[in-house]
């Protein structure tokens, strides 16, 4: 069984959404079989310089990120920029897009990018999980994630047994690519209910910043 | 027209670093006014993912950089220029840091735009977006067109018109036309 690589993208770090994920992941490889894969994060420089090194002798690299402004955030651009094709080929690269918007769309730009990555590193794909409301896996406890966290394991396990995520199993994990017109309208008409921006209003109100929330400091505001 | 220009290059002395300051000199001797932030010479930290910018310092990030210059030069102008060399298959890790610092101008709650799920605009107004890439050795058509793509996602999302996108393989002058027409 080869070794796993495992690269946390996320700005936040150890305690991002990217990296709940990409531990699910990991479970579901080690179940099928394969050792405890190295981790490092993106997000901290040392880490970053050592994954460029690392890359060279890697097996299987596993490259979770969060969708930040469409692309890949800027401390993962950096280590893609310190990278080189290996001679012979690279490792079996794979990759997770999580996205705080909930339709998969958002994240299709950003996985043909990573996908000709892998090819400009001469490495063999094993494919991009896409997944979209990364940011409500802050807002509910980890018991109530449990059909997400076993897809994960599936498909950790895939990668550990067959070298690639299987189709139907990403496809389930990137769940509404788009919404039909009926269903952008309700949804419409949901986001203007209060209860809808429960999870940004809680924190603007818990930080006393909820009288400032509209606040425009570099131009004219919205609706004024 | 007022022009902001964002130069994501990270080394002075490189073609690209001049050839985007040749374009600012030539949209300045056509009467347009041009703000041209080299962002190597900039102290940009960089986006952590706190969310502060959305739910403790509304509309300003909590760092303490030049990221707020950036924001206002984007706001002020009616056309923002980013300009980067595609390497590795995207622009520059440079010009992605000044992009993922602008999330202040998103307010955080949702709603509906074109079908899809975007952040509300926190601004009445912003400006027009153009696109200027350089391509690096190992660019090839498939790189700038994805790199296209996903830049016009990103203008979508922050309320940016794309008006315009170009190679560098013309002359500056000839690129400054060009944006002067379709902005």
């Amino acid at each position: 069984m080869p070794s796993l690589l495992l690269l946390d993208g996320s700005p936040r770090g150890p305690r991002s959404n990217s990296m709940k994920m990409l531990a699910r992941l990991a479970e579901g490889w080690e179940q099928a079989g394969g050792a405890p894969p190295q981790v490092l994060h993106l997000a901290r420089r040392a880490d970053r310089e050592l994954a460029a090194a690392v890359f060279k002798e890697a097996e299987v690299v596993l490259l979770g990120l969060p969708l930040y402004t469409d692309a890949m955030p800027a401390q993962v651009m950096e280590w893609i920029e310190a990278l080189a094709p290996r001679p012979g080929g690279g490792p079996v690269l794979g990759f997770l897009i999580q996205s705080g918007f909930p339709e998969a769309a958002h994240s299709r730009p950003l996985q043909r990018c990573l996908e000709k990555l892998a090819r400009r590193l001469r490495c063999p794909c094993a494919g991009t999980l896409v997944r979209g409301g990364g940011e409500s896996l802050q807002l509910r406890p980890d018991c109530s994630n449990g059909r997400l966290w076993a897809l994960l394991r599936t498909l950790g396990g895939q990668l550990a047994r067959d070298g690639r995520f299987g189709a139907a199993e990403a496809a389930a994990l990137a769940g509404t690519e788009r919404y039909s017109r009926v269903a952008a309208a309700l949804l419409s008409a949901a986001f203007r209910l209060p209860a809808a921006q429960f999870y940004w209003n809680r924190q603007l109100r818990r930080n006393g910043a909820w009288d400032r929330r509209f606040a425009a400091p570099y131009g004219r505001a919205a609706g004024s | 027209m007022r022009i902001t220009i964002l130069n994501g290059e990270p080394g002075p002395g490189s073609p690209f670093h001049g050839y985007v300051h040749r374009l600012a000199g030539c949209l300045r001797d056509s009467g347009h006014q041009v703000t041209l932030l080299d962002l190597a010479a900039l102290d940009l930290k960089g986006c952590s993912g706190c969310w502060s910018c959305w739910v403790k310092t509304p509309g300003r990030c909590a760092k303490e950089d030049d990221s707020a210059r950036v924001c206002q030069a984007a706001l002020d102008a009616d056309l923002l220029l980013a300009a980067s060399v595609v390497r590795m298959g995207f622009t520059s890790s440079l010009l992605k840091r000044a992009a993922d610092q602008m999330i202040p101008l998103l307010h955080p709650h949702f709603l509906i735009q074109g079908g899809e799920v975007h952040h509300r605009p926190r601004y009445a107004r912003y400006p027009a977006f153009g696109l200027l890439l350089g391509a690096g050795p190992d660019t090839d058509a498939e790189d700038l067109e994805i790199t296209q793509a996903i830049w016009r996602r990103f203008a979508r999302n922050f309320k940016f018109r794309p008006v315009f996108s170009a190679v560098a393989d013309r002359s500056a002058r000839e690129v400054a036309d060009a944006l002067a027409a379709a902005a």
